[in-house]
């Protein structure tokens, strides 16, 4: 059974025909199931949770990076993740801003959504974790004033930039190759002297007494924090086009 | 690792890379080619290639498989092959080397020492035993 979890954002007139183009489609390829729509749902982890408990075999997000994180925290270290681990698919169908994570799976728009869904080619996903907190893509700070400490070294930063902690890659101009379900993190420093330092680590501590973490771009958190990355803990179904092999 | 000119270059695929705006302080160990543009405090290992750029200032032992210096090094270093030591290189330190070339204008303050032809055959049997590990 498929169930699709359509954001609270979605209420928006200015995205009625995008969502029946999609649903028109879902319904002519056979994928149409059930709609849950996120507003007016006030215990959204236990909507989910109780899918996942009745068969759902795939979840879908419909919406964004957002949309995608609060399915991820709603199963993730709860009593129903080794269920959904072994039996449920995620899928991601992007509408609007924030989509980052839809392209780096390879997924550009809604119509393209439903033809990915369709052809179910499945990617068992690392996620990274900070604090307390699951990424898909990245987590990001300024880079002046950032101390990160790995195992038996630590690296200081010393010009204005940006630090990204990267699990899956966003950017498709991005040069660095990044592995998803390869365990480990790549971080890369670029500055405003057009240096980049780039290393590749399961674990790391990161501070910074002015700035705050990022992660997805959606949630703020403070240093000092730990970031590690855990292996294989979701199974996406991705597009031909995404940024990894 | 040298250009047209003579010149020694940079490796195009590296694992790790430390930019000039980085210092690293303590033991950096990599498992690939190394390339390291700004400071490094400590010691640094990889059984693969390294490389110090020019304005590199690294206060640390250093052990490589091959190496690539142009910057400042305070410490001593230990290519099992071949090191490649460039005309801005300034090394205090002790230099340990299965190969070596030195250009023009490089100052060393320490001693030389080219590893053995036995030593070098124990160092390569060494390293299929832990790879076969």
């Amino acid at each position: 059974m498929h169930v699709y979890i359509y954001d609270d954002y979605l209420n928006k007139n200015k995205y009625n025909k995008a969502i029946n183009r999609m649903e028109i489609r879902l319904t002519d390829l056979g994928l149409n199931g059930k709609i849950i729509r996120l507003s007016g749902i006030k215990n959204i982890k236990g909507t989910i949770q109780n899918e996942i408990k009745l068969g759902a075999k795939t979840i879908i997000a419909v919406g964004n990076n957002q949309t995608v994180n609060k399915i991820i925290g709603a199963i993730i270290d709860t009593d129903i993740y080794s269920d959904f681990q072994k039996k449920t698919l995620l899928g991601i169908i992007p509408l609007g801003d924030d989509n980052s994570i839809a392209a780096s799976f390879g997924i550009k728009n809604e119509e393209e959504a439903c033809n990915i869904l369709l052809a179910r080619r499945v990617e068992k996903i690392d996620l990274g974790l900070v604090g307390k907190h699951y990424f898909l893509n990245q987590a990001r700070i300024q880079s002046l004033g950032t101390t990160i400490n790995i195992d038996n070294y630590s690296l200081e930063i010393m010009e204005r930039g940006e630090v990204k902690i990267i699990n899956l890659l966003s950017d498709p101009k991005e040069t660095i190759k990044s592995n998803p379900h390869d365990g480990l993190l790549d971080i890369v420093i670029d500055t405003r002297k057009k240096d980049r330092t780039f290393l590749t680590v399961p674990k790391l501590k990161i501070s910074n007494p002015q700035e705050k973490l990022i992660i997805d771009g959606v949630l703020d958190i403070k240093t000092p924090v730990e970031v590690e990355i855990m292996r294989d803990k979701v199974n996406v179904i991705v597009g031909k086009n995404r940024l990894f092999e | 690792m040298f250009n047209k000119d003579n010149k020694l270059e940079k490796f195009k695929d590296a694992e790790t890379v430390i930019g000039a705006s980085v210092k690293v302080k303590g033991n950096f160990q990599g498992q690939g080619n190394i390339i390291v543009e700004g400071a490094l405090e400590g010691s640094l290992k990889t059984n693969a290639n390294l490389y110090v750029g020019d304005k590199a200032q690294v206060v640390a032992n250093i052990e490589a498989k091959t190496a690539i210096i142009n910057g400042e090094l305070r410490g001593n270093i230990k290519a099992k092959g071949y090191l490649a030591i460039g005309e801005t290189a300034r090394i205090f330190g002790d230099v340990h080397y299965g190969e070596i070339s030195v250009e023009k204008g490089a100052v060393i303050n320490g001693q030389l020492l080219m590893a053995t032809e036995e030593h070098r055959k124990n160092e390569s049997k060494k390293e299929d035993k832990e790879t076969e590990k």
